[in-house]
């Protein structure tokens, strides 16, 4: 049965070449895209058709060692696609954007945040990353090298994924968190952005590859080389990454 | 003929068996028995297990105090409305325990019904002990009080009234009568309580956030380490299987405990036995 679904996915694609860019994206339909969760919003504008598993690209690693059904893995770090490499997990990743760090608040900024300073502040609740998914990591790095690390002894949770930053934000649960600019964007007027100093960001780069064990690689090739393509940058852009 | 009837029923009962268990075995087959102590004994584990006992305990504390007479209240007046107001009790036990969460911080968030005057007080619940505490108080109430209106109603009505006649006052035939008699199948409702409150997840994550040592529970620690450390994920899901087979066994046996040391057993036995 998977087998036939190949065929037929292959069939489709030979019959799209040179065809328009619409129709490149129909035969993606049966594909399964392991994305990281700040990628949630802008791959699903590029690639309706397709399957999304969204979660923290830690998690997505896990799932793919336990044997999880991904065609492509696209994270938001380097550390987890590199070690899948090495393990003959995934094919050689290639980074398709870069990101950057910013401090979000509820609109009505309960807490009065204008600063990463204001963090230290008794009673702020701050909800970042958990250390090991990317967006925690990050996180760290950045407090880092600003020397702020105290503020972590505010944090009221470590989120499993960048978006759960985001939920505590917008559901007034919190009054602080650090997420991805892109995030910031996608979560429209809810929230606040606040720009972090430029000399203190972290590199946040996302490499996409397809997984070895695809049993669709030819789409899940398509897919990767949309993605890196330039209505796939151009994509990336309007949502606010950068460029690799 | 009958004889294939009986070996596909059985086949059938054989599946189902292997379907519930392979898994649980396969947890415990997963890593060695020293490995999976080292685990428990990691800080992570042992915070873990310091938060699920403490806003366990207090939750179970509030479920029964609040819930006995509650339950009391509902299965022993009668009034309009008396069969919806349990229904409505009831609605948590099959309520996605992510729609409790959301409805929590619908209520309790700082722009929610209660949580903006609560706020303006200086009080705020989400994303601290006491969001867990309720969360799980939320998801476990249904489960005691569904149980004890059970019990309550299968205590002979003869029985309080004789209590009444001999001139017991109704608090006395509570705490004389209604009480023991009932003890088996509160006992019963209590353990499940206990078994749902500790697994829960949904509601705790979305209200009361994760934090170690302050808000993840082990069910929050499973999620939180299944990608950083395997092994303590694994130890702490092997920890609460046991939890679990405990409060099983202790529902299981409860009706046979009583059986040689209170009356009640013949009038409590079919709530109690048909929990189990």
């Amino acid at each position: 049965m998977r087998r036939l679904a190949a065929l037929g996915a292959v069939a489709l694609l030979a019959a799209s070449c040179g065809g328009d860019d619409e129709g490149v994206r129909g035969d993606l339909e049966g594909i399964t895209v392991f994305g990281a969760a700040s990628l949630t919003e802008v791959f699903q504008e590029i690639a309706p058709n397709v399957t999304f598993n969204f979660a923290g690209s830690d998690e997505l690693a896990t799932q793919i060692r336990e044997g999880a059904p991904a065609d492509v893995y696209a994270a938001a770090s380097p550390r987890y696609p590199d070690e899948l490499f090495e393990e003959g997990l995934i094919e050689e990743p290639q980074v398709f954007a870069t990101n950057r760090l910013v401090l979000i608040v509820p609109a009505d900024n309960p807490a009065g945040i204008e600063s990463v300073e204001d963090l230290m502040a008794d009673g702020v609740k701050l909800v970042v990353g958990a250390e090991g998914v990317p967006i925690g990591d990050y996180t760290r790095t950045v407090l880092e090298s600003m020397g702020m690390t105290d503020v972590l002894e505010n944090v009221v949770s470590n989120e499993e994924d960048v978006k759960g930053v985001v939920g505590k934000i917008t559901s007034g649960a919190a009054d602080a968190g650090f997420v991805y600019v892109t995030d910031a964007a996608a979560a429209g007027d809810d929230v606040e952005a606040i720009e972090l100093p430029e000399e203190a960001q972290a590199v946040v780069q996302y490499p996409i590859a397809v997984v070895v064990e695809s049993e669709n690689a030819e789409a899940a090739l398509e897919f990767v080389d949309l993605i890196l393509g330039e209505d796939g940058r151009e994509a990336l852009e309007n949502a606010g990454f950068g460029p690799p | 003929m009958r004889r294939a009837f009986d070996i596909a029923f059985a086949v059938a009962a054989g599946l189902v068996l292997a379907f519930l268990l392979l898994p649980i075995l396969a947890l415990f087959i997963r890593i060695s028995p020293a490995e999976l102590l080292d685990a428990l004994w990691s800080d992570v584990a042992l915070d873990a297990l310091w938060v699920s006992l403490k806003t366990g305990l207090i939750a179970h504390f509030f479920v029964l105090l609040i819930g006995t007479p509650a339950a009391y209240f509902l299965a022993t007046k009668r009034f309009r409305g008396r069969g919806v107001l349990i229904t409505l009790v009831e609605l948590p036990l099959v309520l996605p325990p992510a729609v409790a969460g959301i409805a929590l911080l619908a209520l309790f968030g700082r722009r929610g019904l209660l949580g903006e005057q609560l706020y303006a007080l200086g009080i705020t619940v989400p994303l601290t002990q006491a969001a867990v505490v309720m969360a799980v108080t939320f998801v476990a109430m249904p489960f005691y009080v569904r149980q004890a209106i059970a019990s309550f109603e299968t205590v002979d009505p003869a029985l309080i009234d004789a209590s009444r006649t001999l001139g017991a006052s109704p608090q006395r035939t509570f705490w004389r009568v209604a009480l023991p008699l009932s003890a088996t199948g509160l006992g019963a409702g209590s353990a499940l309580a206990w078994a749902r409150g500790t697994g829960e997840f949904g509601a705790t994550i979305m209200f009361a956030g994760s934090l170690q040592g302050l808000t993840q529970t082990m069910p929050l620690a499973i999620y939180a380490q299944l990608d950083l450390n395997p092994d303590i994920a694994i130890a702490i899901g092997a920890l609460l299987v046991l939890v679990s087979l405990t409060v099983l066994l202790s529902v299981k046996l409860l009706p046979s405990w009583t059986r040689f040391t209170s009356i009640s057993y013949i009038s409590s036995a079919p709530s109690g036995s048909s929990s189990s």
